[in-house]
């Protein structure tokens, strides 16, 4: 029985249905309900498990290809040295424990139309979908850097790339130049090219005194906790070499060079380049990206696609609500989405509930600044109450950070 | 036995008429999930994991809602917490007061402390029973917090902040005694109060 005929099903018994069915009583003879979540990162399996939480009775698959998780909130601070990527690793066991089913496997296509997911051969059918892509790279924007892409590190995935451009600024010889460049926005995570440029920067200050870092930012000023960072690029002055409006255009391997847009020609020892990205690939090959071709259009309350019907989009891959592109914020999705889902199949009026942002950025290997974020719903729309920044950097900032991160993780996880 | 098997299929027919799937989840009730958000930092059901961040589940209703407005009108300063307190005045302090009042305390953390810093702290503590009673569970009625169970990172931080007057009590008198209290207070003796507060049974 699918869910609309089991609710036709309820609306027979009128009165009498209604006012026993307030009623706690044991499941019996109801259609199975499944949802479907792509995406195991912090919004997704964030909304498996909080599905499972609100309602056990709904059968939940997880759709993630990588065995583990890394997290990307912390990764800047392994390529410094002072964090190892192990620390940043977690399992997907104690999901599993919720009654969330794994699977370490990659959706291929969604049809929406008869409400399926293509795994491999298999096909699976979901009265609910939660997509939670993230984001994949424009590596066409950058001309020579497809080729390259092997070679040119991003590590804005948190994995095998983070360790390799640690190992490569360890091996680099004092006196060498970095060049890392800011794709424009929108990317994932605002702060954390500025983060990265600070760790680098401590990381070159400390340990390699002669070195330098450059970095060239497409965007007009830094994007997020601008003032914080500026008074950090300053403590770094004679290693940071910050330049705004530097587009990279081109990277050419072969000179170790890059140019920008207005013709600069900068060489390298070590280069970062963090490519212009869009929503993960599966979002737009299911069209649930917007005209841009890039994010997708949401609900402010629901997270439900506004292009598809019962297709939900989460965290990083969407746009239009007044929110960064952070974990915090893809795991208050994870939470409001998986509550409208259960209630929108329980025959409900989805609660408004608004995402928090808790940002927390490193700046050295013992301190750190943030940004905190406070929404409403308004008229349906997400809208901003209150946005506060520390008044600079601190170890006890640092301190918060390291229990936010066992506490989210273990929401995420948990 | 026919009669039984018809009772049988209408007990059944009947259940499945009622089933209400949700009634029984956890979160099922509104400021379950007016404080959805709060589990990022505070842990699932106010069980905060984290060294430097309260845990929420079973706190007083009324310090938590004291609490609130005070990050709210910067009495007590917070970057994480001045936005998150207006969150929680916007969506209903009285609702997620109670969930948070209402949901089991975990039990006290288990962690290997120098019995010596924990006979000092015990002999520190007994200033702190006035107010916050034998056990350190505090006082609904009076708006007195429990430190019983809460992290030590947590504890040493508020200790720190009275310590150096950053944080005030609301009453003169109070404010005075424990001004009085604190002028003997120093960094290590606030790590074995909060030692023994932690891990107070």
């Amino acid at each position: 029985m699918n869910p609309i005929s089991r609710r036709r099903f309820l609306q027979v018994g009128g009165v009498s249905v209604a006012a026993l069915g307030a009623l706690p009583v044991p499941v019996f003879g109801q259609a199975r309900r499944r949802v479907v979540v792509i995406g195991g990162g912090w919004g997704g399996a964030t909304a498996a498990k909080y599905v499972r939480l609100t309602d056990p009775s709904i059968e939940v698959t997880l759709l993630e290809p990588n065995k583990e998780f890394v997290s990307c909130p912390f990764s800047n601070l392994v390529l410094a040295g002072v964090e190892s990527l192990k620390n940043l690793t977690l399992n997907y066991s104690r999901l599993a424990k919720q009654g969330v089913r794994i699977r370490h496997q990659a959706a291929t296509a969604i049809d929406a139309d008869r409400k399926r997911v293509r795994v491999g051969n298999d096909a699976l059918e979901y009265d609910r979908l939660i997509v939670s892509p993230g984001i994949d790279f424009q590596w066409d924007q950058v001309e020579g850097l497809e080729q390259a892409k092997d070679k040119v590190l991003h590590a804005w995935k948190a994995g095998p790339q983070t360790v390799q451009l640690a190992q490569q600024l360890a091996a680099m010889p004092d006196g060498g130049i970095v060049v890392m460049t800011v794709p424009p926005v929108a990317y994932r995570c605002p702060p954390g090219p500025y983060e990265r440029a600070s760790m680098i920067g401590w990381f070159l200050k400390t340990k390699k005194p002669k070195s330098k870092l450059i970095v060239l930012d497409a965007n007009k000023d830094i994007v997020s906790k601008t003032g914080l960072f500026k008074a950090v690029f300053k403590d770094y002055e004679a290693h940071i070499d910050y330049r705004p409006s530097q587009k990279v255009e081109k990277i050419d391997v072969g000179a170790k060079e890059v140019t920008t847009e207005t013709g600069d020609k900068v060489k390298y020892d070590v280069v970062n380049v963090i490519p212009p990205q869009r929503a993960g690939a599966i979002a737009v090959d299911a069209d649930l990206v917007g005209g841009d071709k890039r994010w997708c259009e949401v609900d402010h309350v629901t997270y439900e696609s506004v292009k598809q019907k019962s297709i939900h989009v989460i965290g990083d891959a969407t746009i239009g609500l007044p929110v960064p592109k952070s974990g915090n914020v893809a795991n208050a999705m994870g939470k409001i989405c998986a509550t409208a889902v259960v209630s929108s199949l329980n025959g409900k009026t989805p609660p408004e509930i608004a995402p928090g942002n808790t940002c927390y950025s490193w700046v050295s290997d013992k301190e750190a600044i943030a940004v905190v974020n406070a929404y409403k719903i308004e008229n349906g729309k997400v809208v901003q109450i209150e946005q506060k920044l520390t008044p600079g950097k601190s170890t006890a900032v640092a301190d918060n950070s390291l229990a936010w991160r066992t506490s989210i993780w273990n929401d995420i996880l948990g | 036995m026919e009669k039984i098997q018809i009772v049988r299929l209408f007990a059944v027919f009947v259940l499945a008429l009622t089933a209400s799937p949700s009634a029984a989840g956890p979160l099922d009730s509104p400021g379950a999930q007016k404080a959805l958000i709060c589990s990022a930092c505070h842990g699932f059901a106010g069980n905060a994991p984290g060294n430097h961040v309260p845990i929420l589940a079973g706190m007083n209703a009324n310090y938590f809602k004291k609490a609130i407005k005070d990050y709210a009108e910067g009495k007590r300063t917070s970057p994480e917490m001045e936005p998150y307190s207006k969150y929680v005045l916007q969506f209903g302090l009285d609702e997620i007061a109670e969930y948070f009042a209402s949901q089991k305390k975990p039990v006290p953390f288990s962690v290997k402390i120098d019995p010596k810093k924990l006979s000092r702290g015990q002999t520190l503590a007994t200033q702190c029973i006035a107010c916050h009673g034998p056990k350190g569970d505090g006082e609904n009625e009076r708006v007195i917090p429990a430190l019983r169970g809460q992290p030590r990172g947590f504890l040493e931080a508020q200790m720190a902040l009275f310590g150096s007057d950053k944080r005030k009590l609301d009453d003169a008198g109070l404010e005075e005694a424990k001004k009085r209290i604190f002028k003997g207070l120093e960094g290590p003796d606030f790590e074995d109060l909060a030692a023994y507060y932690a891990t107070l049974k």
